[in-house]
């Protein structure tokens, strides 16, 4: 086992810099900057087009880099074959070959380097019992089920022992079930080699369970680069706000005006306090965004004074919690609440209460955040 | 047909037609085969009455047993063996690496050569400058023309291209971060997931070598280097003005006709022995859980 302990102290990172994608006259990515720890699993993720995968394909050779930089374990690979990169990608299809069986898929990219026999066997041995999959080693693909399918397909990534992981997308193709449980394997396998893994993904709960940091993109652009907890709590704008977190963000378009003890969100006769931050105290009279995180509101009933009245439309109850979809000025408005020993409350709910730290204020024209709310883990 | 309840009239009605008009294509494709048979094993003066139909009249076997002892039909089989085999190999070596390189979206002016190939399918330069062509080349009476002179075909190459093309590029890809070449990514991960593509092409340029005629009868003097097609050709219009075979066949159980037979009947059995062996080829999906759709 000792020759698939984690990586020695050699640095591993991926540096991108200024990294463009264009076809043609068509640029799809817009000069990334990113800089990825030696070891570190990075999660990029946005929705359907925003560049991510492209941008993996570039750091994998699979693209060719339009314009930037691209150092790999300090080596600039720019113009680098993806064979001779060290890194190893697994692909969202699994890309298994499908003549081959078990052990001859994890052995492909040995052989193909002409890894000595007796070596090839012992570590496909070896890969094959830290996935588990020493008993299917003589199955072919078609043979396997979706998650055995995708160990092999790691299997072969593994057994390169390369530099850096690259995975696309790769638990997409599964069942929500067997999603949880590889997502689980994938983060055990990273702590147990240590390999600088980067991983492509449009399921944010896959990026929050498995990033040592998240890169959130966008139209071909990072929008912001955090740890999952930063960018949960802490939203650069409204796009990271409303990506990040199920249910999304809850946003509501107001104005700020001065209150008895500092600034206030008014909309539609209604009030939210905000933090004294001099940020928001210089917004007076500026239209903004005003974004409460589902599990940050607290559902109250009409008794309540300083409520913010809603019109509930739905209940959800998912067990130990529920989900109160309701109306706030025309759009839909979330609330996360416990359930337990409230069941007979959940019919009474009028409105909400959130303390005024958790409140999230964005400028209403470029929806970055206004300066100086950080929201402490 | 399980539970014809399901189909209205009109439904039944097509069914029936359809085996009907099946059938008879089947009778029609089967028939030649059992009537070139059954004359093969008729005695000489049946086929020439015109009694054979269906089945074998006065069963002999004498027509195969002049066939056989003829050396000439042994160096024409002989030499449609070496045509086929070599012809084929030949064809797949230009067919494969062919239709991959076109099959490349990274081939460069990839349109225009896919226009070159294809302009081959509808235009040839035609009989006289081809024989020309080859005269000049040195290539007429030899084993090397015929087997390099139609090695190359527009038509199998884009079968095969299409095949190629459909294969998922994942697959190309994940051979390349392996570390493979375009040559290994080719003969490692391409030619094995299109074998029943292969064989398909192999199989066309088995059948169209085996029967090959035309041109070894065009470019081919030699006896000694033509194909049984050919050879065929030579029995079944020489042999009926010669005058010493004549002699030979006045007391004889065979005839021109029962000879020609029974060299046909030699002539079709490899082509029908190899078919089983590519047939599970084309009934059989390798794609099948190499990537989730």
């Amino acid at each position: 086992m000792a020759g698939f302990a984690k990586t020695g102290g050699d640095m591993s990172g991926v540096n991108l810099q200024g990294l463009v994608k264009a076809y043609g006259a068509v640029q799809v990515v817009h000069g990334i900057d990113l800089d990825v720890q030696e070891k570190e699993f990075v999660v990029l993720v946005g929705p359907s087009g925003c560049g991510k995968s492209t941008t993996l394909r570039m750091i994998a050779g699979l693209e060719e880099i339009s314009d930037g930089d691209l150092t790999i374990d300090g080596r600039h690979v720019n113009r680098v074959a993806p064979k001779d990169r060290d890194v190893a990608m697994v692909f969202q299809n699994y890309a298994l070959y499908p003549h081959l069986n078990v052990a001859e898929n994890i052995a492909f990219g040995l052989r193909i380097r002409k890894t000595p026999k007796d070596d090839i066997a012992q570590q496909v041995q070896e890969v094959g019992g830290i996935l588990g999959l020493t008993d299917y080693l003589e199955r072919r693909p078609a043979d396997l089920s979706g998650g055995q399918r995708q160990r092999v397909a790691m299997g072969r990534a593994i057994v390169r022992r390369p530099k850096v992981f690259l995975f696309d997308e790769p638990l997409s193709n599964l069942d929500a079930k067997l999603r949880t449980q590889m997502r689980a394997e994938i983060k055990r396998l990273h702590k147990r080699l240590g390999v600088t893994s980067i991983y492509v993904t449009h399921d944010q709960v896959e990026a929050m369970t498995l990033a040592d940091r998240i890169v959130v993109m966008h139209d071909g652009r990072i929008e912001q680069i955090g740890t999952p907890m930063e960018l949960f709590l802490n939203p650069a704008n409204t796009f990271v706000a409303g990506f990040l977190g199920a249910p999304p963000m809850n946003m509501i378009t107001a104005q700020i005006v001065a209150g008895d003890q500092g600034p206030v969100a008014e909309f539609g006769g209604q009030r939210i306090v905000l933090q004294p931050l001099p940020s928001l105290q210089n917004a007076v009279g500026k239209t903004v965004t005003v974004g409460i995180r589902p599990e940050f509101a607290k559902a109250v009933d009409d008794s309540q004074p300083d409520r913010v009245s809603i019109e509930v439309d739905l209940i959800e109850t998912l067990g130990s919690e529920a989900l109160v979809h309701a109306t706030l000025q025309g759009a839909p408005f979330v609330i996360r609440t416990d359930t337990v020993g409230q069941m007979e409350a959940l019919g009474r709910i009028g409105g909400f209460t959130v303390d005024a730290h958790l409140v999230k204020v964005f400028d209403g024209e470029t929806g970055l955040a206004l300066p100086g709310q950080v929201l402490n883990q | 047909m399980a539970n014809m309840n399901l189909y209205s009239r009109g439904d039944k009605l097509f069914v029936i037609v359809n085996m009907i008009l099946i059938g008879l294509f089947a009778i029609s494709t089967l028939y030649p085969f059992i009537y070139i048979t059954s004359l093969s094993l008729s005695t000489g003066f049946e086929a020439r009455a015109g009694n054979v139909m269906l089945t074998p009249v006065e069963f002999t076997l004498e027509a195969y047993k002049r066939v056989l002892i003829e050396p000439q039909f042994w160096i024409s089989y002989r030499n449609t063996f070496i045509y086929t085999i070599g012809g084929t190999l030949m064809s797949l070596a230009f067919i494969i690496p062919g239709a991959y390189a076109l099959s490349r979206p990274q081939l460069y002016g990839r349109r225009f050569w896919n226009l070159v190939v294809a302009f081959t399918m509808w235009f040839n330069a035609g009989l006289i400058p081809f024989f020309l062509n080859m005269r000049d080349l040195g290539l007429l009476d030899s084993y090397f023309g015929i087997i390099i002179g139609f090695a190359v075909n527009g038509f199998n190459i884009i079968l095969l291209r299409n095949f190629f093309e459909g294969i998922p590029q994942s697959f190309e890809e994940a051979a390349r971060m392996d570390g493979a070449n375009e040559f290994q990514v080719l003969w490692k991960v391409y030619v094995p997931l299109s074998k029943p593509a292969i064989a398909t092409v192999a199989l066309f340029c088995i059948v169209s070598r085996w029967n090959g005629f035309f041109w070894a009868m065009v470019l081919l003097q030699d006896e000694d280097k033509i194909p049984l097609q050919v050879y065929l050709r030579h029995v079944i219009t020489e042999l009926t003005d010669d005058e010493s075979f004549g002699a030979e066949l006045i007391n004889a159980p065979y005839s021109v006709e029962t000879v020609s037979a029974a060299i046909i009947v030699c002539s079709i059995i490899p082509i029908l022995l190899i078919y089983p062996f590519l047939q599970k080829y084309f009934s059989k999906g390798i794609l099948l859980g190499g990537v989730k759709e």
